[in-house]
């Protein structure tokens, strides 16, 4: 109970200072939609290819967006010596490590809602009807980016150059998430069906699972060093 | 509450920022910290809160061990600093009502108010921290830890942010936590002030305590230790 009340204290605390700076929600969307605009001028597909070259490319964008969003993640703890309050107050590590992985979740989702249909339109894809599986995809995928976002958000915390270490390191992790995201938005594409795909998301599944658990467990030491 | 350090140190990387510090305080005691710039003050208030962990050398509160993971502990350790620790765009009444639910202390809306009442910032709980002066961030400060009630509180150089009417703020505070058995920590260059209402006095130079003893009337030993660290001239 202890660690559901602080997460949710320490949640309440990151979206009231969200509404209020929109640094990181606004930052997001603006990139994103930039990304989706440059891609729609680089690229030209046929409906046919649309199924091998879509997921690539809207995780792409997401990815992208998403790390901005993690530079910006423990900002308001790197001001004023709040994170110093925070570790000197009794909070459970795990809390702090829980709410700013909801919270990364929650503008990635947000962020998500505009892209996908954006993606849609720009590209004149007929997907709508896929958008429930689809979107099941990259809710999976999108939970394991913000796993080991927010954990390598806090392990890069005092580092001079983060905004180019955060990417270098948690890019190649980040492979079979990536990997099985878009080979199972493929598929659905494709056959539009989802249980062909079902492989993919049980491996997403999985690696949501453990990393979840692991990066909760190890946080303690991750935000004390 | 008994606190006792053994043999504590901390380094950065091959400086030694505190050497060796054991020390024993006991509930009532208000201890003023001294010693020029540098000595390993700050540092050692920061270890005493966990906020760092000692290169070497052990902290023990009531018998356990504090140890960044000891949140109990941590619940009953207060940090004043002139570092704020507060949230600037948050207002002042919501940072109060964040750190009293993260302390898991049941606060009324009531008695957060009459906290800054007491402060002097009844006016101004609905600004943003960002607006407010140093001073009154540090009189926030205050209110906070008046609503958390630590039973060690720590305090960074307070004469140095607070007006006179904030210091008789801080001072009626300190007396009240030391009569209910506290144990207040200051680190301060203000020695007539914090020397006057002390009980114990400890000198820190280059990271080692050099100078440790209760009150006396005439106090001539802390004279004769502290003289060296006077300006020219005094």
């Amino acid at each position: 109970m202890a660690l559901f009340r602080q997460t949710t204290w320490l949640l309440w605390k990151d979206l009231l200072l969200e509404m209020r700076r929109r640094e990181s929600l606004v930052s997001m969307f603006f990139f994103a939609a930039l990304l989706l605009f440059l891609f729609h001028f680089a690229f030209e597909f046929s409906t046919e290819r649309a199924a091998e070259m879509a997921p690539g490319l809207l995780w792409l964008a997401s990815i992208f967006t998403g790390t901005l969003g993690l530079t910006q993640l423990f900002q308001a703890e790197r001001e004023n010596h709040c994170l110093e309050a925070l570790l000197l107050s009794p909070v459970d590590r795990g809390a702090l490590y829980l709410s700013k992985f909801a919270f990364h979740l929650l503008l990635m989702c947000l962020m998500e809602l505009f892209t996908f249909p954006l993606f849609g339109v720009l590209f004149n894809l007929d997907f709508w009807r896929l958008l429930p599986s689809l979107g099941l995809f990259a809710f999976v995928g999108t939970v394991g980016f913000c796993v080991l976002g927010t954990l390598f958000s806090a392990v890069t915390l005092k580092a001079r150059a983060r905004e180019l270490l955060l990417p270098l390191i948690l890019f190649p992790l980040m492979i079979p998430v990536i990997l099985a995201t878009i080979r199972g938005m493929e598929i659905i594409l494709r056959t539009g069906e989802l249980e062909e795909a079902l492989p993919w998301l049980r491996l997403l599944i999985g690696f949501d699972v453990i990393f979840l658990t692991a990066a909760f467990l190890i946080f303690e030491w991750v935000i004390e060093a | 509450m008994r606190v006792v350090t053994r043999r504590l140190s901390k380094a950065y990387g091959f400086l030694w920022a505190v050497k060796d510090a054991s020390l024993e305080l006991h509930s009532g005691e208000r201890v003023a910290l001294f010693g020029p710039n540098g000595a390993g003050k700050t540092t050692l208030l920061k270890l005493l809160s966990a906020l760092l962990s000692p290169s070497s050398g052990e902290i023990e509160i009531d018998g356990a061990r504090l140890l960044p993971g000891s949140s109990g502990l941590r619940s009953a350790i207060g940090l004043l600093s002139p570092e704020g620790y507060l949230y600037e765009s948050l207002t002042a009444r919501e940072n109060l009502r964040l750190f009293i639910s993260l302390y898991a202390r049941r606060r009324e809306a009531r008695e957060v108010a009459e906290a800054l009442d007491q402060v002097k910032l009844s006016h101004w709980a609905e600004e943003y921290v960002s607006s407010l002066s140093t001073g009154m961030k540090y009189r926030l400060a205050l209110a906070k830890w008046l609503l958390l009630e630590p039973k060690l509180l720590l305090l960074d150089e307070p004469y140095a942010v607070l007006d006179g009417a904030g210091v008789d703020l801080l001072e009626d505070y300190l007396e009240r936590l030391c009569r209910g058995g506290g144990i207040v920590v200051m680190a301060t260059h203000h020695v007539p002030a914090a020397l006057s209402r002390c009980s114990r006095a400890i000198i820190l130079d280059q990271g080692r305590i050099i100078f440790d003893e209760p009150r006396q009337e005439p106090w001539e030993s802390f004279q004769r230790a502290f003289a060296a660290f006077l300006p020219r001239g005094r």
